[in-house]
């Protein structure tokens, strides 16, 4: 009993310390270099210079530190403006065409056309991208999400 | 889903990186249409996560990347002159028009240089000066701005542009056909070079400068073709003689007939045809035709006239490939 009480106090500390659970988040730019056989190889550099056109990989680290299973753990990334919405490397992903309010998979999305209609959305209509993952992390897990976009 | 072990992600991310060579083509072809985003901003990258660990919902926010995005320096030059502009032998204020655009996303200065000895043509036209315009594409000489190497470099904000006009004289010696092509040049201030190349700190906003798919310098020609044109003048001479023969004797009428053939693809202007008459022959009063039709001898509305014993046919501008035909008469005294 005391030692539950311990714990409890402990989970409840947490989060003005350093939560449990922790999301660190990278960027890395592609590079398509060519070799002397004229393979086409792709390189992730850490960036030194960004430029229009260039293609960054954004990498999420998710660490559940806690003894407890993380569970309906769920991950925003609002797009940066200026950079324009790729591809998620997961199928799992859903994207927001509208700030946010309402989510889906790109194909299944509209926005209107500026004519009073409605038409698909785009890559580039993209304004935030969100991962419902259906299971716990368990105590101890990790996990990594990526998506890709292009400097506007 | 499960979550994902991290051997499991780095595996999945192989997959799509060789999956996305695909994807790169039609990205890049979307990021060309404009300049981009602004040198000097900053992309600023934060996600949040929702879970609950037993202890209700909590939030937390990932650390945020910075990144900032440096000049990328781009230039093009485009002919505004689609087809050859005509010119004539010697003659001077010859324009071609070009436009300039920043192709980049600071912004930059650029250099301009004509080349108008770069081969593929018949001749170099000599520029006389560089002009950059007002901002109504028409060039107006003393309105217009004259342009000075690094003293009024133009500098264009990203996707601007500028018209420039090349200012040429044609050589005398070009004939009917000839071309002449002139390029204009344009090349960023802060550096050229092979796409790539990076400018330390000189990026607009604190970044770097980067040199991009252009080069940071951009090249197109303009043409001129001339269009001259000649005159042949050939004369003869029928004798038609009391006696109804064709004898030099006195009283026989003479029938001179000029014709003028001008040839080429341009046309001659002002052009007048004179002539006096022959010592010891008279003019035959009103026998001045042109093209068989019949001139009075006033200086008037019609083409001929004679005076001061001699016929002047006035022709004006002829265009090549047009023959004029004179004829006058005179007696043998």
């Amino acid at each position: 009993m005391r030692l539950f009480l311990l714990a409890f106090l402990g989970l409840m500390a947490a989060p003005a310390a350093a939560n449990p659970v922790a999301l660190s988040n990278s960027v890395f730019v592609e590079r398509v270099s060519t070799d002397a056989k004229g393979n086409r190889k792709i390189v992730l550099e850490e960036p030194k210079v960004v430029t229009p056109g260039d293609r960054l990989v954004f990498v999420l680290n998710y660490r559940n530190a806690s003894g407890k299973p993380a569970e309906k753990f769920v991950v925003t990334n609002p797009m940066p403006a200026a950079v324009q919405y790729a591809e998620a490397g997961d199928g799992n992903a859903v994207v927001s065409v509208d700030g946010g309010k309402s989510w889906g998979a790109l194909a299944a999305l509209r926005v209107p056309d500026g004519n009073g209609s409605q038409r698909p959305a785009r890559a580039e209509d993209v304004t935030h991208i969100r991962w419902a993952l259906n299971a716990p992390i368990p105590a101890g897990g990790t996990g990594k999400l990526m998506f890709r976009g292009i400097v506007k | 889903m499960q979550p994902q072990p991290s051997s499991c992600a780095v595996t999945r991310a192989y997959r799509w990186a060789i999956l996305g060579g695909a994807a790169l083509a039609a990205i890049a072809s979307q990021s060309a249409l404009a300049a981009g985003t602004r040198a000097g901003t900053t992309i600023s990258n934060t996600a949040t996560a929702t879970y609950d660990a037993g202890g209700g919902p909590q939030n937390i926010n990932s650390n945020t990347v910075d990144l900032l995005v440096d000049e990328l320096l781009n230039v093009t030059v485009a002919s505004n002159n689609p087809a050859d502009v005509p010119t004539t032998p010697g003659a001077t204020g010859q324009v071609l028009s070009f436009t300039v655009t920043n192709t980049g996303n600071g912004v930059e200065s650029f250099g301009l240089t004509p080349i108008a000895n770069g081969g593929g043509d018949d001749y170099d036209p000599t520029v006389t000066s560089i002009v950059i315009d007002n901002g109504n594409g028409v060039y107006e000489p003393g309105i217009d701005t004259v342009y000075v190497a690094g003293t009024n470099d133009p500098a264009l904000q990203p996707d601007a542009s500028v018209t420039i006009f090349v200012i040429s004289t044609t050589p005398g010696t070009v004939t009917d056909g000839n071309r002449g092509i002139v390029a204009l040049t344009a090349a960023a201030r802060t550096g050229t070079g092979a796409p790539g190349t990076s400018f330390a700190g000189q990026g607009e906003g604190g970044g770097d400068a980067v040199v991009g798919a252009t080069g940071a310098q951009g090249q197109d020609d303009g043409a001129f073709v001339v269009a001259a044109a000649t005159v042949a003048l050939t004369k003869t001479a029928a004798i038609s003689d009391p006696l109804g023969g064709a004898e030099p004797i006195p009283g026989a009428t003479i029938t001179y007939t000029i014709t003028a053939t001008v040839t080429g693809s341009g046309s001659v202007s002002g052009l007048s045809i004179t002539d006096g008459i022959p010592a010891n022959t008279t003019y035959v009063p009103g026998s001045i035709t042109l093209g068989g039709v019949a001139q009075t001898d006033a200086v008037d509305a019609d083409a001929g006239s004679f005076g001061s014993n001699q016929v002047t046919v006035t022709l004006g501008t002829v265009s090549g490939g047009n023959t004029r035909v004179v004829t006058f008469q005179a007696t043998i005294n």
